[in-house]
């Protein structure tokens, strides 16, 4: 099993690797104060039609005369009406995402990195666990699992952020609320006067769950402290780490392995990444992950 | 020569007995390079790396650099100018003084290998010796001895220097020496200032179209301790961060308004530029723009308040309305 | 096939035939610095005084700035536009160790994705390499696997046998131009043997020596020696001059620029050694100088190898003769401990 099944689907701009697509936003999502998701579709047609990623993957999208930044693609492969990406306001790209609105034209390429391993997934318990806005390249996967539901096995989510505030894709924690196939708890580290649900750090609330580590993974996503706190967690109920999954993040550029700077010793986040086993990261060169 | 090796011996047996009295945590000086006529900083706990320290005329580097990096006590090896830095810093509130003890070489000016270099014709690792005697500099090359006068082969910043001998210091290495004030030093600056602001304007783009944005300039300046540079900045991006030439020159011209009244013309950015931009040219006129409108120079007086980031509430008056 | 030779008074002759078809690169000062730069069509006084430039070759094939992409927007949206394409490069006396820099990142530029702007300078490119006479001190090209005055990752070499050079086809590429090339003389085996002596010579003359055997190995013995790599960092002053002056450091940085509705994408050289290189929003891996440090030093002695199996260093010097403080990496790596003194 491999945590870095790589497909390389390339849609080059004229025919060159660094040329973005035109790309056009449709609609606009205020998750929290400072992030936003954003609807896109490609202004070609065909390539609309044409273009295909999977889950884990990335693109790095472009303000025109501001920058480009990577952003993973946020939607599942499995609701191809538009293409979705999330942003935290945080620097001068961010911030100039955040001044458009619908109709702007933005630059895309991708899809890059590689993705979430399906078939590793297939027939297994999966425990997904996110933080904040970390949910983003999880609720590619999971949307995609849902939309297959018959091939894996049981479903937990397990999702937290700082305050009800920080809470994002309201929408989808409803939909998983309802859904009967998945065992779905959210949680914050501080409540509020209408919080009515559980309070608590995600690694602590994973540890009163205790899901089975038999037949299971486990997929991480969040800010590096959740995760530095969950992996223990996971080991105590019994996970191996090639049983733990995440996606890690790195200030990048090229996206493709050329401009040397997302490295951890001698694997790059945007060519080998961005998801990794917690048995490869244990067997990183570099410790600086 | 004689004077150095005992200056330098004096420099090591203080520099050991400071480690060893506990006095200081670091001592910060020079030792042999790996390079012909070459020195190196030497950062140390060690008190047996002490017997390593060296005083000769390529000791170059200004090592109040390293103090805002550095945590502790710290024992440090000074040139004048050198010595200015760290008053400076002391003016700034970045170094206390009671956690440097001040080591002073008198210094009588230090060797520009490019000179060197430009005057024989020969690269530095071609040249056997170079030797300096009062205000000559004997170079042998092949067996063969050329003798020059010291004036032809010192740095500009040193044929300039006010204060060759620190006047802030702990420890005085050897007898004051003066300084050499050779007209020479303002050469370069003179024919720029005989330019008229078209050609000067030219003149800089030749010189900054081949800046390779290293930051050398920046980094080896003790001038410069902020922890995000301006020209890092990208909300707002004031510069931008490929090596145009017309960013390049914004580059110069807003760090030396940053650094005006803390650069002591130690002339290391010049120095350490690898594509010999002539930045002394900058930071010099600076320098003389600043002793002129207020006159201040840079790291004369520990107890006096920083030029331009203090103001006495009598100079406020009229000026809020 | 005979080797033929040229006298070096007729070298401004040749490089105006070669002008014919490409544009030609010679060691010039003329900027300030010794760089390759275009050669104005008369002046070879370089044969006197150079022994390497200061820029590195590099810059011909990822120029320190370079256009990527125009855009403009009108009323119909953005539209992208490539930069024109550039003449093709004769680079005339590129050093052995510089050629072989760029045989070594190529592959960085090949692998995965096509980097087209680099790729198409480089695949159009000719190499003249011109034997190197005068070693520095700071030359170890010996220790690096690359010989002063001989080279394969050429297309034609020369070697100076005194008033003459010998020309040497080294690829198909140089074979193809020396066959458009008249007007040379051939060489006799009196100036054959005399290249050979010269390149003995001139291979000899580098003293600086490096044992790069088992590096990799320890270096990441030593990977998370925190005061080995603090005390070796305590001088740097972090700022860019041995990587970006280094011809086999490649890392480059993005930005765009916009003046009103239309603008450019350009890349420039960037570092590791910046403390702003990895930062992000929320946290910095690399914001203490001697991780920094660290990184340079593993990614060209242990990280590039273990992705390309080939050391990214050629021996140059340049790092050595350029650094303000005098930051010797063959001091650096001598002193890597043998065995790993401390556990993950």
């Amino acid at each position: 099993m491999t945590a870095t099944d790589t497909k390389h689907q390339r849609f080059f701009a004229q025919n060159n690797v660094y040329l973005p697509h035109i790309a056009v936003i449709e609609k606009i999502i205020e998750e929290t104060p400072g992030v936003r998701t954003f609807h896109f579709n490609f202004k070609d047609k065909k390539l609309q039609k044409e273009f295909s990623f999977e889950s884990g993957q990335f693109g790095e999208y472009s303000v025109f005369g501001i920058g480009e930044a990577p952003f993973c693609i946020s939607s599942s492969p499995t609701h191809r009406h538009h293409l979705e990406f999330v942003v935290q306001k945080v620097g001068r790209v961010t911030n100039a995402l955040h001044r458009l609105g619908v109709g702007a034209e933005i630059g895309f390429r991708g899809p890059y990195g590689n993705s979430f391993p399906l078939d590793f997934l297939k027939g297994k318990n999966l425990v997904f666990v996110g933080g904040g806005i970390g949910l983003a390249p999880l609720r590619s996967l999971i949307w995609n699992v849902i939309d297959n539901r018959k091939k894996y096995k049981n479903i937990d989510i397990v999702y937290g952020a700082r305050t009800p505030a920080d809470l994002c894709f309201q929408y989808d924690l409803d939909a998983w609320g309802k859904d009967k196939s998945i065992k779905f708890v959210t949680t914050v580290d501080r409540g509020d006067e209408s919080w009515k649900g559980k309070v608590g750090v995600v690694p602590k609330i994973l540890e009163e769950i205790a899901p089975s580590a038999k037949n299971a993974v486990a997929i991480v996503c969040g800010p590096p402290i959740m995760i530095r706190f969950t992996f223990p967690v996971l080991t105590k109920l019994g996970f191996t780490p090639e049983q733990m999954l995440t996606t890690l993040e790195k200030r990048m550029k090229c996206g493709i392995g050329k401009c040397g700077r997302c490295n951890i010793g001698n694997i790059y986040v945007c060519r080998d990444g961005p998801v990794f086993s917690y048995a490869q990261i244990k067997n990183f060169v570099s410790s600086e992950y | 020569m004689l004077k150095d090796r005992e200056m330098e011996q004096k420099l090591r047996n203080e520099a050991r007995t400071l480690l060893e009295q506990g006095k200081v945590d670091w001592i910060i000086g020079f030792e042999a390079g790996s390079l012909k006529f070459s020195t190196t900083p030497l950062i140390t706990k060690d008190k047996n790396d002490t017997e390593r320290l060296v005083i000769n005329p390529f000791i170059v580097n200004n090592l109040a650099d390293f103090l805002t990096g550095i945590k502790g006590r710290v024992g440090i090896v000074v040139k004048g100018c050198d010595s200015r830095s760290i008053v400076s810093l002391i003016q700034d509130n970045k170094v206390v003084r009671e956690d440097v003890v001040i080591l002073g070489v008198p210094c009588t000016g230090l060797i520009d290998l490019s000179k060197v270099e430009k005057l024989t014709g020969k690269y530095r690792d071609e040249l056997d010796d170079i030797t300096r005697q009062g205000n000559k500099v004997t170079i042998r090359v092949n067996g063969q001895k050329k003798e020059f006068p010291a004036t032809d082969v010192l740095f500009d910043h040193c044929l300039a220097c006010e204060l060759p001998t620190p006047k802030e210091y702990d420890i005085l290495l050897g007898e004051p020496s003066s300084p050499i004030a050779n007209p020479l030093a303002q050469e370069s600056i003179e024919k720029l200032k005989q330019m008229t602001p078209e050609q000067r304007w030219g003149a800089w783009e030749k010189e900054l179209s081949r800046c390779i944005r290293c930051y050398a300039c920046r980094n080896v300046c003790p001038a410069c301790f902020c922890q995000r540079c301006f020209v890092e900045e990208t909300e707002p991006q004031w510069v931008f961060p490929a090596p145009r030439w017309q960013d390049n020159l914004m580059f110069q011209i807003i760090r030396n308004i940053h650094v005006a009244g803390r650069c002591t013309d130690c002339g290391e950015c010049e120095r350490a530029c690898p594509v010999n931009i002539p930045l002394r040219s900058l930071t010099r006129e600076m320098y003389d723009i600043v002793d002129e409108l207020f006159q201040f120079k840079a790291g004369m007086d520990k107890d006096a308040p920083p030029l331009l980031t203090h103001y006495e509430e009598e100079e406020a008056e009229g000026i809020f309305r | 096939m005979a080797n033929k030779k040229i006298n070096k008074k007729d070298i401004a002759k040749l490089l105006n035939k070669w002008s014919q078809e490409f544009a030609v690169f010679v060691p010039s000062r003329e900027s300030g610095v010794a760089e390759m730069a275009k050669w104005d069509g008369k002046d070879t006084g370089f044969l006197d005084w150079y022994r390497n430039t200061i820029v590195p070759p590099k810059a011909n094939f990822l120029p320190q700035m370079e256009e990527m992409f125009r855009f403009q927007k009108d009323k119909e949206g953005y539209k992208i536009e490539l930069p024109p394409d550039g003449a093709k490069q004769l680079i005339f006396g590129i050093r052995p160790c510089d050629a072989r820099a760029m045989a070594i990142i190529d592959p960085n530029f090949k692998e995965l994705y096509q980097d087209p702007y680099y790729l198409s300078r480089r695949n159009s490119a000719v190499l003249v390499g011109l034997g190197c006479m005068n070693p520095s001190e700071s030359c170890f090209c010996t220790s690096m696997g690359v010989s002063p005055a001989e080279s394969k990752d050429v297309d034609l070499m020369l070697t100076d046998i005194g008033d003459e050079f010998l020309i040497e086809e080294v690829s198909d590429k140089g074979r193809k131009l020396m066959a458009k090339t008249t007007g040379l003389k051939g060489a006799t085996k009196n100036d054959e043997a005399k290249a050979k002596e010269a390149k003995k010579t001139a291979y000899d003359k580098v003293t600086r020596k490096l044992d790069t055997e088992g590096i990799a190995d320890k270096l990441q013995a030593s990977f998370d020696d925190e005061e080995f790599w603090e005390k070796i960092a305590a001088k740097c002053i972090s700022c860019g001059i041995c990587t970006l002056l280094c011809p086999t450091c490649y890392c480059f940085d993005i930005n765009d620029e916009l003046v009103r509705q239309q603008g450019t994408r350009f890349r420039n050289w960037d570092s590791c050694g910046f403390p702003v290189y990895t930062k992000m929003p929320m946290e910095n891996p690399r914001a203490e100088k001697w991780r920094r440090v660290r990184q340079k030093v593993c990614h060209k002695f242990e990280f590039y190898p273990m992705n390309f199996d080939v050391i990214a260093c050629t021996g140059c010097g340049r790092c050595i003769r350029l650094c303000p403080v005098n930051l010797d990496i063959t001091q650096v790596l001598e002193s890597v401990p043998a065995k790993a003194r401390v556990r993950k």
